[in-house]
């Protein structure tokens, strides 16, 4: 059912986040960053604004703030002071309860929204010439020996060292080398059974699919792209080592953080106008 | 980084983060939390060694003080015979219950029994002469023009614009012209801790050791004493509105367009004021919705607004805000809106108008807007009939309401100290529904709405909940409580036009074509030894105090002070065959103290039904004596002060005599063990103990009505 659920939330942010998304592939990465950021901080904002109870916010953010000025006014007193600092904590956790509603309203978007924003930003595309491992995950079984599983070099793709295979941890490796651009599909073979994994090739912006996950709700919800393996699948997950991007709005190690910074100045910025209160 | 990593940062962060203002609500949340644990330990950590600091380096009452807090509890305008007679029939439970605790007392007022007076004398226990305050307006000696005789706003803002910016080069200075000081200065340097909210005469607002909160004379944002507004689509007439502005406005298709006229524009003065447009539309035959600022409101015939908060933009980073409330009074054939006086905003204060500057923002934080301006209540809308009965009613319900809020608030942040709280609201309600009380009055209606029929006793009753709501709050016995008013109050069938009566009697000259314009505009300064301006007195046109003064100081003065005097005194109303007035009193015999040759030279002590009239109040000669008075404000205390005492309730036992209104604050410094000046003019009461035998169990006393629990 969950699957099932996640699936269709996958298909439904999948086709959005094509149009939606499709500029970054031709925009520098500061700006479609920028732009992305900005745009959902205000959107986020608008929803806020929308899912909560805005003057009951408004009027426990007055109250914490009454209560910290009688800290100062009425500092002398301190049973005064602590009976303020209680009601203060109290309308604290009010506030909690009042962003409870809007939390959960944008909890599953949000998700969504970064897990297609990870396809661009998390990993670069190979380069051609470059090198990358790949794994394909099996499903664990009694047998000592792995399957004789194949893959099929192409024209877009070589295959320059494997496979190696871990029984313990119940996979198989290949080392492969991009030769040509685009997005193609990696071939794995097992007798009648065939596996396909996305890969990407360029250098520039292309979304990069790093795992095509098993039916596992939380992993589907990571690697949105591609269509899981069914759960009595033999191979339950393929994934492709990427190389990091280096950039420090649209990188590896800090897209995420930069995001999060530039929508939240973005929401700050139009808070007035949206005249939101949070 | 590792793919792991980073979906784990993913899982971490996503889950943390669920957009900018849930974010932004959460990191609040936490906050708080963090600044109320650490201001609490911070506290915990400092506070021995505060106490200690306070031990040693603070000045302390040479004598412990007798109680650990006084309450004093001001109802603007409570008049001692009214109330005796309630007593008496048994509809003021509560305050019968303060009286067997401890005492009822008549209060002496001032001279003259008004309230910028009486409340300076509270506050300071001196004579007039002594804080310079003597009526609400005094004139000006160059140019005759009356001027606010408590406060003197020396310069306006001063702004530096240069573009896109705005500075404030020099914040606008305005002078109190109440002298002496009033005794929570004492008290705080001896470091008791004072909440004065709302008391008269104390705007601007002076530096103090606790909180206060200014009133009377408080401006509105056009820096006026509070100017309405009402928009209409009645055809243009010429007559003015008193204390209002009146806006002819279109009505195209189903909507309204107008604006609000706000402060002047600060930066680029010839701009005139600014303004905020707004529009009505009409949503049904009673009903439409009001546009303003970006914000929509529901106007409902008849129904006030909230407050809406209005910003007046002088450049894209300089705004002045201020608080406003609608009234739709009618909207077929004739659309009608009522605007109260736009008050300057309590949150966001265009100035200090209280002590620290962050108290007044405390309170619109802690209870939303509320009102601001110095007399809150629109006695002119009423009086100009843009507003009814129940519209005032209601106004000075809410004011109330506003103020208890503030007032209970200080009563559980101060258990320690002075608490004083001044309800106005008593004032006007009597100034404008005593032709409901008075059978005689050439203002009653022929009839009455069963509603008007006893509005001034359901005020005593409404005040007498809320004295029984005070009460239950000041229930230990180191609390003193004490419920007092300024002056009382009495009928104002007749007017008495003062310059009409020099006119006759040769001491003034009116130029017959000027004589219906206001402010002595018409007088004819050349011949004209005396004048009449404001409520309360007349003054000599002496030489070398006015411009044009003709009268010389000395024996001519005294004899024209003396004739008056005497001629006045005798003043018959030829429709009753009564004596109008009861004394007038010489400032120079009855005043002591430096300022008090700032008083008018004659004081009128008008008879139980009279009081200067509306013309010679604003400096016309009108051409008859006296007037009837058929305005909705029709009780008044501009009177002998004999006629109108005040009352004074206290929870302990009074064994003084007579008790006066400048006998309060040396009474309160003596409680708290302060020393009192030697230049007060009032003597301490005998304040006892409580009649602990008749204490009134907290549950017994009557907390009925609306009021804030």
């Amino acid at each position: 059912m969950l699957v099932t659920l996640v699936l269709w939330l996958n298909t439904i942010s999948n086709s959005i986040a094509q149009i939606l998304l499709a500029p970054v592939a031709w925009l520098p990465g500061w700006l479609s960053a920028s732009l992305i950021a900005s745009v959902t901080g205000i959107v986020m904002l608008f929803v806020f604004k929308q899912t909560s109870n805005q003057s009951a916010l408004k009027r426990t953010r007055n109250q914490i703030k009454a209560n910290l000025i009688a800290l100062s006014l009425f500092k002398e007193e301190l049973r005064v002071c602590l009976r303020v600092q209680l009601t203060l904590l109290a309308q604290a956790g009010r506030l909690l309860a009042l962003s409870a509603v809007p939390i959960l309203v944008m909890a599953v978007p949000m998700c969504l929204s970064l897990a297609q924003l990870s396809l661009w930003y998390q990993a670069r595309p190979l380069a051609c010439g470059e090198q990358a491992i790949v794994t394909v995950h099996l499903k664990p079984t009694n047998n000592e020996v792995l399957p004789e599983i194949e893959l099929t070099p192409t024209s877009a793709v070589d295959v320059t060292m494997g496979p190696v295979r871990v029984p313990a941890s119940n996979m198989i490796c290949w080392k492969i080398e991009a030769i040509s651009r685009g997005l193609h599909d990696l071939t794995f073979e097992w007798g009648e059974q065939i596996f396909t994994k996305e890969l990407a090739i360029s250098n520039s912006f292309l979304p990069v699919s790093r795992e095509r996950p098993s039916s596992n709700p939380s992993s589907m919800l990571k690697y949105p792209r591609e269509r899981p393996f069914a759960a009595d699948s033999p191979v339950q997950s393929i994934q492709i080592e990427y190389p990091d991007r280096v950039s420090w709005t649209s990188g590896t190690k800090s897209w995420m953080a930069y995001w999060f910074f530039t929508s939240l100045i973005a929401a700050f910025v139009a808070r007035p106008l949206l005249k939101v209160d949070f | 980084m590792t793919i792991h990593t980073v979906d784990q940062l993913i899982d971490n962060m996503s889950l943390a983060y669920i957009g900018p203002g849930a974010g932004f609500a959460l990191a609040g949340t936490f906050l708080a939390v963090f600044g109320a644990i650490f201001s609490a330990l911070t506290m915990f950590l400092f506070w021995p060694i505060r106490r200690l600091m306070r031990l040693i380096l603070k000045r302390h009452p040479p004598r412990k003080p007798r109680f650990k807090r006084v309450v004093i509890l001001g109802l603007d305008g409570l008049d001692h015979s009214l109330t005796t007679r309630l007593l008496d029939e048994g509809k003021l439970p509560n305050l019968a219950a303060l009286r067997s605790q401890g005492s009822f007392h008549s209060l002496g007022s001032t001279l003259p029994p008004i309230s910028p007076v009486a409340w300076s004398t509270f506050q300071t226990g001196v004579n007039p002469g002594k804080h310079n305050i003597f009526d609400f307006l005094s004139p000006d000696e160059k140019t005759y023009q009356p001027k606010l005789s408590s406060v003197e706003i020396l310069s306006a803002a001063r702004r530096r614009s240069v573009w896109p910016f705005n500075m404030t080069i020099k914040r606008p200075e305005i002078r109190m012209l109440r002298k002496s000081q009033p005794f929570w200065s004492i008290l705080s340097k001896y470091g008791i801790f004072n909440c004065i909210i709302r008391v008269p005469i104390t705007f601007p607002p002076e530096k103090l050791h606790g909180v206060q909160l200014s009133a009377m004379c408080v401006p509105d944002l056009r820096g006026t004493q509070g100017t309405f507004s009402q928009y209409t689509t009645r055809p243009k007439v010429g007559n003015q509105k008193t204390g209002g502005d009146v806006h002819y406005v279109q009505q195209t298709g189903n909507v309204i367009v107008g604006h609000l006229v706000g402060p002047p524009h600060p930066t680029h003065t010839d701009q005139g004021h600014l303004k905020q447009h707004f529009t009505v539309t009409f949503d049904d035959r009673d009903q439409a919705t009001l546009a303003i600022d970006g914000a929509k409101f529901k106007l409902i015939p008849g129904e006030y607004t909230d407050w809406i908060s209005v910003k007046f933009r002088a450049g894209w980073n300089l705004s002045i805000q201020g608080v406003c409330r609608f009234l739709l009074l009618s909207t077929q054939p004739i659309f009608d809106l009522y605007v109260t006086p736009i008050n300057i905003d309590p949150e966001y204060p265009a100035m200090a108008i209280g002590y620290p500057p962050v108290y007044p923002i405390y309170l619109a934080k802690r209870q939303g807007p509320y009102a601001t301006l110095g007399l809150a209540e629109d006695t002119w809308g009423l009086n100009e009939e843009v507003l009814n009965d129940e519209h005032f009613l209601q106004q000075c319900t809410d004011i109330d309401q506003e103020r208890e809020l503030m007032f209970f608030d200080s009563l559980d942040k101060v258990p320690t100290g002075l608490c004083v709280c001044v309800f106005d609201g008593t004032d006007r309600m009597q100034h404008m529904f005593w032709r409901y009380l008075d059978k005689e009055h050439p203002a009653r209606p022929l009839h009455i709405p069963a509603t008007f029929e006893t509005a001034i006793e359901d005020l005593y009753v409404r005040m007498d909940e809320l004295v029984g709501r005070t009460m239950a709050k000041c229930h230990d016995k180191d609390n003193v409580l004490m419920v007092l008013s300024d002056h009382g109050f009495n009928t104002f069938r007749r007017g008495i036009d003062l310059n009409r009566w020099l006119e006759e009697n040769g001491f003034l000259v009116v130029n017959e074509e000027l004589r219906d314009k206001d402010y002595l505009a018409g007088i004819d300064w050349t011949k004209t030894k005396a004048f009449a301006i404001g409520l309360t007195g007349i003054f000599i046109n002496l030489r070398g105090k006015f411009s044009q003064g003709i009268v010389e100081p000395g024996i001519e003065a005294d004899t024209i002070r003396d004739q008056i005097a005497s001629q006045l005194g005798q003043l018959i109303d030829p429709q009753s065959g009564s004596q109008a007035i009861k004394r007038v009193y010489q400032a120079t015999k009855v005043y002591r103290g430096p300022y008090k040759e700032n008083a008018p030279d004659l004081i009128v002590g008008y008879a139980s039904g009279y009081r200067v009239s509306w013309d010679a109040a604003v400096g016309r000669s009108s051409q008859q004596i006296f007037h009837d008075n058929r305005k909705a404000w029709s009780g008044d205390h501009c009177v002998d002060p004999s006629v109108v005492p005040g009352v004074l309730f206290c929870n302990h036992e009074i064994l003084t005599e007579s008790s006066r209104l400048l006998d309060i604050a040396p009474t309160i410094l003596d409680l708290f063990g302060c020393p009192i000046p030697e230049y007060m003019d009032g003597k301490v009461l005998s304040v006892g103990s409580r009649q602990t035998g008749e204490l009134i169990p907290k549950d017994d006393l009557v907390l009925a009505g609306g009021g804030v629990q």
